[in-house]
């Protein structure tokens, strides 16, 4: 594929051009209810070629893989329309390389049998759990993609990212009522990863039992302790999206607001998106436009101290580029995007975070969670009152609100209880998802956060 | 098209449905979809990129016994390949309620095919989302604003071994911006896009431009929400994204699984009687128009609430058999174009009426809780302060709850006047509770 690609490149008349041709094999099963829902399988292939000249870009999304050298003239030609000011892409050193993937247990390996099967006793253990659990949703799916990708600098990589997960929820009813509980394992490196997940599943669906009796929570403002689940989504929603370059780089006022140096939260606040973490789904070893993974403190010491970057971003910022220009499949441009993100351990212990709460909410896991720059919502899966520093009654539809910047300065406790969980779903960008990231965090409690109800 | 490719290769799908029942397969259907796009996009005010598309994707299913089995992929040189592998997968696969596809029957003509949307150009893309960038720069030049134009045509093909074969052509632009207005922490998010099969009067620059910056206008001053129950006025696009919920809870899958709230609810009364919805899948050029669902069952217009009465659940094929429904030609049991029926007092009628209330523009992370019970719970994005009949000003830090059968239940208002696709009034509602974070 090499030598395709680069002989497509040869041509090129712009400042600057890349293409990137991807295959995708996927399979899927699902159990819904008694009975097996879905069996899927698919087989894609196709590509993009960006060209950028004078700052503007053309893109081209193609199926057929002949003709590879027109789609760059086309995506050239495009860029000419557009380019009117000058090209600023931050350099990057060239580099050729293969990373073929290394799986402990090959999914591609097993058979489907045994995958169906796997899911079939999970989906039993959802169904028997308690009788007033309706219906279940239980699914394994398997991808490997492969990403061949070469640009006018002489780069040229290609990557094996495969991936694995099993996403099992549970849906409890009363009458009219209708609870909801789910959870979900994923890897990058092992089938293994989907096995031996049977206490997980019972206690996903005892849950969704259980929220049908737990009261809803009241709504108003609450000291609140996220568990490092839901701790991640927030500091992935309400932070790590802020810190996505392409929303500063030509945007002076958001670029005041965000500058390297800021005060961002207290002192003990260390908050890192890092590609680099051995083989988790969010990790890659050159992002889709061929800049190596990196780690990037965004926040260090409560003070806000870098941001996520693509070659654009980090050009017309005088910054270097961290890695994170992420394309979610081969008909998307790369934008910038998150890897791993998680706010590094306190000093606390759990046990002091709660000890200093009379009455809050202990939020816990995620349904998911939006950001819109300064405001955020996210969901816990579920939460339980606390009461004198103890855990006491399960509440349910915890959702939280409010202001990063404001909810940052909030944070008054960080536990040392750092935890990162590989899991389904994905974050979502530009009509990009779910692209696979993690997130997590220690125990933080939050003073002042508001809850809806 | 440059090519109907649809045409070309519809011999060829039709030997791929007889080679899955030599293959063993009792039923088959396999569809084709092919499209061509061209797209322009402005950030930060300024054109920033141009391109074009052409994708091709098809997908298999066979039934073996009384399972089924799906494959899909995009190198038609592979479609032998993958029947095969389809009918090999459905021997394991998932559960089928059903022995056969359908008869092609009498399938009502839609209009989703335009020349005229054929004709516009890259260069009228761009030109248009230009002038809704002046317009919106002339308005205050510090905002960030987005912009982007899409021209989509696309051509489909169904066969099944029921005996249906039926193409289909669709044309569809988009055309919408987007801005971000930032002083200190304090932002303002607000966009507004339409799209729709004809070029028509729809694509329309300058009231794009003018719905942002009357957003803007209104959000100049920020203002407080009093906490509690209050009344709350949605525009035509918020009503539909709480539609939303209700599109869920009629889908015939969820009724058939008991995961649906609407389950066992067929003639009952569900919501307010002001509330009359109709899916409409004939209505000429709408982007939801179809005239077949995805098993080759002719699509019908379809009452799904009368008066607040629950009058049908959507289903396609293997739902309705699992239901002992009749199928009701819904790819997805999805509603294709739910239409408000409109009441009797206008928009201004309505918001002269509130003493006290709010106006969503816009919630954070609706959907994203248990909303197939109709529960929400969201930070208001962009919302304003009615006092006394007028937006006062923007509220900040506010977060809305309720649920959504409980609000549309009882007590809603309906204005005479529809969105521009004449799908969505404006809408008056009680019951949901607001809290805010104090400034």
């Amino acid at each position: 594929m090499r030598d395709e690609l680069t002989s497509a490149l040869a041509n090129a008349r712009a400042d600057y051009a890349e293409i990137r041709v991807e295959t995708e094999e996927s399979t899927s099963l699902a159990y819904r209810g008694a009975e097996m829902e879905r069996a899927r399988s698919s087989t894609f292939r196709g590509g993009i070629a960006r060209a950028c000249t004078k700052g503007g870009w053309g893109v081209v999304v193609f199926d057929s893989l002949d003709g590879l050298g027109e789609q760059v003239a086309e995506a050239c030609r495009c860029a000419a329309l557009v380019g009117k000011e000058s090209t600023e892409l931050a350099d990057v050193e060239p580099v050729v390389d293969e990373r073929p993937a290394t799986l402990e247990r090959d999914f591609r390996g097993v058979g489907l049998d045994e995958k169906i099967e796997l899911i079939r006793g999970y989906n039993e253990i959802v169904l028997g759990a308690d009788p007033s659990i309706e219906s279940s949703n239980v699914g394994y799916s398997d991808a490997f993609r492969t990403v061949y990708f070469a640009n006018t600098r002489g780069t040229y990589f290609m990557e094996e990212r495969p991936r694995v997960l099993c996403a099992f929820s549970a849906t409890g009813r009363d009458g009219a009522l209708v609870q909801r509980a789910h959870d979900s394992r994923a890897s990058a490196t092992t089938y293994a990863a989907v096995l031996g997940l049977e206490d997980a599943v019972l206690e996903v669906a005892r849950r969704a039992a259980a929220l049908l009796k737990a009261p809803k929570v009241e709504g108003g403002a609450h000291t609140v302790i996220l568990d490092p689940a839901l701790g991640g989504v927030f500091i992935h929603e309400a932070f790590g999206h802020l810190s996505e370059a392409d929303f500063l780089y030509e945007n002076p006022k958001m670029r005041d607001l965000m500058v390297v140096g800021r005060a961002m939260g207290g002192k003990d606040l260390n908050v890192v998106d890092d590609g680099t973490i051995d083989r988790t789904i969010g990790s890659l070893s050159y992002d889709d436009e061929g800049t190596p993974a990196g780690k990037t403190y965004l926040v260090r010491g409560g003070v806000l101290a870098g941001h996520l970057h693509s070659l654009e971003t980090a050009g017309k910022m005088r910054a270097k580029p961290t890695g994170n220009a992420r394309a979610i499949r081969r008909e998307h441009p790369p934008i910038v995007r998150m890897t791993n993100t998680y706010i590094e351990n306190g000093r606390a212990t759990r046990q002091e975070l709660f000890a200093e709460v009379d009455r809050g909410v202990y939020a816990c896991d995620m349904y998911g969670g939006q950001t819109e720059f300064e405001q955020f919502t996210f969901s816990a899966a579920y939460g339980y009152r606390i009461e004198n520093g103890q855990v006491g009654e399960l509440v349910r539809d915890v959702v939280l609100t409010g202001n990063v910047f404001e909810t940052l300065n909030a944070i008054d406790g960080i536990a040392n209880d750092l935890t990162q969980r590989q899991r389904g779903g994905g974050c979502g960008k530009g009509g990009q998802a779910p692209l696979p990231i993690t997130c997590g965090s220690p125990h933080i409690r939050i003073r002042n956060v508001v809850i809806g109800g | 098209m440059r090519n109907s490719l649809a045409e070309s290769v519809q011999r060829r799908l039709q030997d791929g449905v007889s080679s899955a029942r030599r293959l063993g397969a009792a039923a088959a259907k396999i569809s084709l979809h092919h499209d061509e796009r061209t797209t322009c996009g402005f950030e930060s005010g300024r054109l920033k990129d141009t391109g074009g598309r052409e994708s091709l994707s098809f997908g298999i299913e066979v039934l073996v016994g009384r399972r089924k089995a799906n494959t899909s992929g995009n190198r038609l040189d592979q479609l032998d390949t993958m029947i095969e592998h389809a009918v090999s997968l459905a021997k394991v696969g998932s559960a089928a309620h059903f022995d056969a596809y359908p008869p092609a029957g009498d399938v009502t003509a839609v209009k989703t095919h335009s020349p005229k949307t054929l004709g516009l150009t890259r260069e009228q893309m761009i030109e248009t989302c230009q002038r809704i960038v002046d317009a919106i720069k002339a308005y205050d030049s510090e905002l960030w604003i987005n912009a982007g134009a899409e021209r989509v045509e696309s051509e489909s093909l169904l066969v099944t071994s029921g005996g249906v074969c039926h193409t289909g052509a669709r044309t569809r632009w988009r055309l919408g911006a987007f801005v971000q207005r930032t002083e200190g922490t304090d932002m303002v998010l607000t966009g507004y896009d339409r799209s729709w099969c004809d070029l028509n009067e729809f694509f329309d620059p300058d009231a794009i431009a003018e719905r942002i910056v009357g957003d803007l206008r209104w959000g100049q001053t920020i203002t407080d929400a009093t906490p509690g129950k209050c009344k709350v006025y949605l525009p035509p696009e918020t009503l539909a994204m709480f539609c939303h919920v209700l599109q869920l809870g009629v889908n015939g899958r969820s009724v058939a699984k008991s995961e649906s709230p609407l389950a066992g609810r067929l003639g009952q009364r569900v919501l307010d009687a002001s509330v009359t919805l109709v899916d409409d899948p004939h209505q000429d050029y709408a982007s939801g128009a179809a005239e077949i669902d995805g098993d080759g069952i002719p699509t019908r217009r379809f009452t799904v609430f009368d008066k607040g009465v629950l009058r049908g659940f959507c289903y396609d094929l293997d739902s309705a058999a699992l239901a002992g429904a009749e199928p009701t030609g819904h790819r997805g049991c999805r509603p294709y174009n739910l239409i408000v029926a409109p009441g009797d007092r206008s928009s201004e009628q309505l918001m002269a009426g509130i003493d006290d209330g709010i106006y969503i523009r816009h919630l954070i992370g609706f959907g994203q809780g248990n909303v197939i019970n109709g529960d929400f719970s969201c930070n208001v994005g962009l919302g304003y302060r009615i006092r006394n009949g007028r937006i006062v000003g923007r509220v900040k830090n506010t977060m809305v709850a309720g649920n959504v059968y409980d609000v549309f239940g009882d007590g809603v208002q309906l204005s005479s006047d529809l969105d521009h696709e004449g799908r969505f009034p404006h809408a008056v509602v009680d019951g949901m509770s607001v809290s805010r974070a104090e400034r």
